[in-house]
């Protein structure tokens, strides 16, 4: 497996977004400075914690109020389609992400800005469900597919376009322990780099480097085992 | 959330005559049941072409209950209609209203069910590519085709869900609680697509 190496820098991020009619302003991350290289990076931390809004600021997905966030040179809020075209993001929920009726439809129609040939599309998005895994269940309606095949189905239709890297927001959450695994094994031998949030803490511990954000600052940035022991502690210290 | 609800019949793959029909000739004639609904005074023709499309759809290899499926959730909004019509303009032409909107549903339904949805948004891609000497983007309006394809059978399960968790409450009879929680869910649902296909950089300018 080659490793494809990134380099995303955030200097002095912060996000706010208006509240009370726009009168007052609520702070969902504030003043990150980060340099994400490593191969496999999780960010857990609690609900509302500020997670998904880190998550979104890789791709552009959420723009930082102050600061900068800039993927391989390309600043996410000035170069939304380059870092786009860099950056493929899974959501929690596959079916807000699956925009077909059926996988094969989807992952063609993730290839449709990079490949216009219907044919050559068509063959690809073979080979791309072919290395998933997916192709018997291909043609399948997305609704009657089970939610671990459904999440490796928005998986495959992201990875069809070689993404430079992978972002996962909580990807397992909705997943039993067997998806979860199969899960975890497919990210595991990716090339990509992935960064990923989640609630798994096994999960976690597969990573390189965990962040651990609370109330929208990364209060650890490091070990995995250590990480995943502050954000026990911090659980239990607030905690009734 | 049921996705299952559909207007029209999805892709049946198969090799029949239907399915190798050029695309093209397939617009061409939904084209044309489309303007012979607004032509065409006489119940007796819309009719006989209801009588074809049905037989057509079947030759793709979909099936009756494909086809029911397709034509069931129009058949209320067409009893009232045609109820209507009959009343203030007499039975033949309520018959020719009801069979025209028929012909157009089974003529859409067997388009998609003899078309991949790829060469559906090829053929439609094409078809604005004309326009984009006046800045538009094809493949913009094949993404707006597949978007309304997918949200029809999500907005079809929102109606469900909701009546049956209205009913679940005991208020089947309010049409606030039948209603305003389809509009929030359809408009939560209008974000997440957004958001969808902007994390996939779909539908934005060539280039960028």
């Amino acid at each position: 497996m080659q490793a494809v190496t990134n380099t995303v820098s955030l200097r002095g991020a912060s996000v706010a977004v208006p509240v009370d009619h726009g009168h007052e302003y609520k702070t969902l991350l504030a003043d990150i400075s980060l340099e994400l290289t490593e191969q496999r990076i999780a960010v857990i931390g609690a609900n509302g914690s500020g997670k998904s809004t880190l998550l979104r600021l890789l791709n552009g997905l959420v723009a930082p109020t102050s600061g900068t966030v800039t993927v391989n040179g390309y600043d996410t809020a000035r170069d939304g389609g380059k870092v786009r075209s860099q950056v493929g993001f899974v959501f929690t929920d596959p079916l807000s992400q699956l925009v077909m009726p059926t996988g094969r439809e989807d992952v063609e129609l993730s290839l449709r800005r990079s490949i216009r040939s219907g044919a050559e599309r068509r063959a690809a998005a073979e080979r791309t469900l072919e290395r998933f895994g997916l192709l018997p269940l291909a043609d399948q309606s997305i609704y009657e597919l089970s939610g671990g095949e459904r999440q490796l189905m928005a998986l495959a239709a992201v990875l069809s376009v070689n993404p430079r890297i992978l972002v996962l927001d909580e990807p397992s959450t909705l997943l039993d322990l067997r998806n979860r695994e199969l899960l975890r094994r497919t990210l595991a031998g990716l090339e990509q780099q992935v960064v990923l949030s989640t609630h798994d803490l096994e999960l976690a511990l597969d990573a390189e480097r965990v962040l651990v954000v609370d109330a929208g600052r990364i209060v650890f940035d490091g070990d995995p085992a250590e990480g995943v022991e502050r954000y026990r502690s911090l659980c239990e210290a607030s905690l009734p | 959330m049921r996705g299952h609800g559909f207007l029209l019949a999805n892709y049946v793959p198969g090799s029949s005559l239907i399915h190798r029909t050029p695309l093209w000739l397939k617009f061409v004639v939904l084209a044309v049941c489309g303007v012979a609904s607004f032509v065409v005074v006489d119940w007796v023709v819309p009719a006989i072409a209801l009588g074809v499309f049905c037989l057509l759809f079947l030759c793709t290899g979909a099936g009756v209950r494909r086809l029911a499926s397709a034509v069931w959730p129009v058949i209320p909004v067409l009893a009232a209609i045609g109820a209507f019509q009959w009343w203030q303009l007499g039975g033949p032409v309520a018959a020719r209203i009801v069979f025209n909107v028929l012909v157009c549903v089974v003529a859409a339904s067997v388009l998609t069910a003899s078309t991949p949805v790829q060469v559906l948004l090829d053929g439609v891609a094409s078809l604005a590519r004309p326009f984009r000497r006046f800045g538009a983007d094809p493949e913009r309006f094949a993404l707006t085709i597949a978007v309304m394809l997918r949200s029809i059978p999500f907005i079809a399960g929102a109606f469900a869900d909701v009546r049956d968790s209205a009913r679940a409450r005991g208020l089947e009879h309010n049409p606030r609680a039948r209603v305003l929680p389809v509009f929030i869910t359809t408009v939560a649902y209008a974000r997440q697509t957004g958001e969808a296909l902007a994390a996939r950089g779909l539908g934005e300018p060539d280039g960028d």
